[in-house]
């Protein structure tokens, strides 16, 4: 049986919370447990939130893989943010980390073309100035397969 | 959404990619976009975005053209 709507959007807090302050999405038995689910019940809330795009599991498993800005696999996008490491999904992401944070960061990437490092700032609200580009590659029509919500 | 470290490197990756621009932010821009994106992502709050809330942020942000179209 699925949860309900309350616990579905708490449980989509919960992972978040859980990620800024351990760096990583939670099992689902962490999140069952959290709840007093059965690991059925934890795994139907997954599946929903996933549909609703609240996260994005591995194909094929419950395991998290994104929560936006946040990446639960090791990506060339470092983040360094409240002493912790985090890891974006993407250029986009590197800086929505501290805009979701609210924090001061250090972003440590790599030019796609040539490799050089780029290195941005973000203190106190304000990024550091660099003549670096972000490039969308995928308008936004083709983000989703299903466009309902972002 | 990939970084490159000027114009020119940017230049190179598309063709070496054989890919048409899409869009270009510098990061002043995309700073400013990832704070409204963002800023209420950690709340508990946040249930997501209709396609309609989406479309006032890209207008607010000017982000008008094909590349941003909404279906």
């Amino acid at each position: 049986m699925k949860p309900d709507e309350d616990t579905l959007w708490d449980i989509r807090a919960f992972v978040y919370r859980h990620i800024a302050e351990t760096t990583r999405p939670p099992h689902l038995e962490e999140t069952a447990a959290r709840f007093g689910l059965t690991h059925e019940q934890a795994a139907v809330a997954y599946e929903e939130l996933h549909k609703r795009h609240a996260f994005l599991l591995k194909p094929g498993t419950h395991a998290i893989l994104m929560a936006n800005p946040f990446s639960a696999v090791e990506t060339p996008f470092f983040v360094l943010a409240n002493n912790k490491t985090y890891f974006a999904n993407c250029a986009w992401d590197s800086l929505g980390i501290p805009a979701a944070l609210h924090s001061d960061a250090k972003v440590e990437a790599r030019c796609a073309q040539s490799g050089d490092v780029i290195r941005l700032q973000v203190t106190d609200g304000q990024v550091s100035r660099s003549d670096a580009l972000v490039h969308f590659l995928i308008p936004f029509r083709d983000w989703y397969s299903d466009l309902a919500f972002t | 959404m990939l970084f490159f470290r000027s114009e020119d490197t940017l230049n190179e990756w598309l063709a070496s990619e054989q890919v048409q621009r899409g869009h270009v932010f510098t990061i002043p821009q995309l700073w400013d976009l990832s704070q409204r994106w963002y800023q209420n992502r950690m709340s508990p709050d946040f249930h997501g975005r209709t396609l309609g809330q989406v479309q006032e942020i890209f207008h607010e942000f000017e982000l008008t053209s094909e590349f941003w179209q909404i279906p």
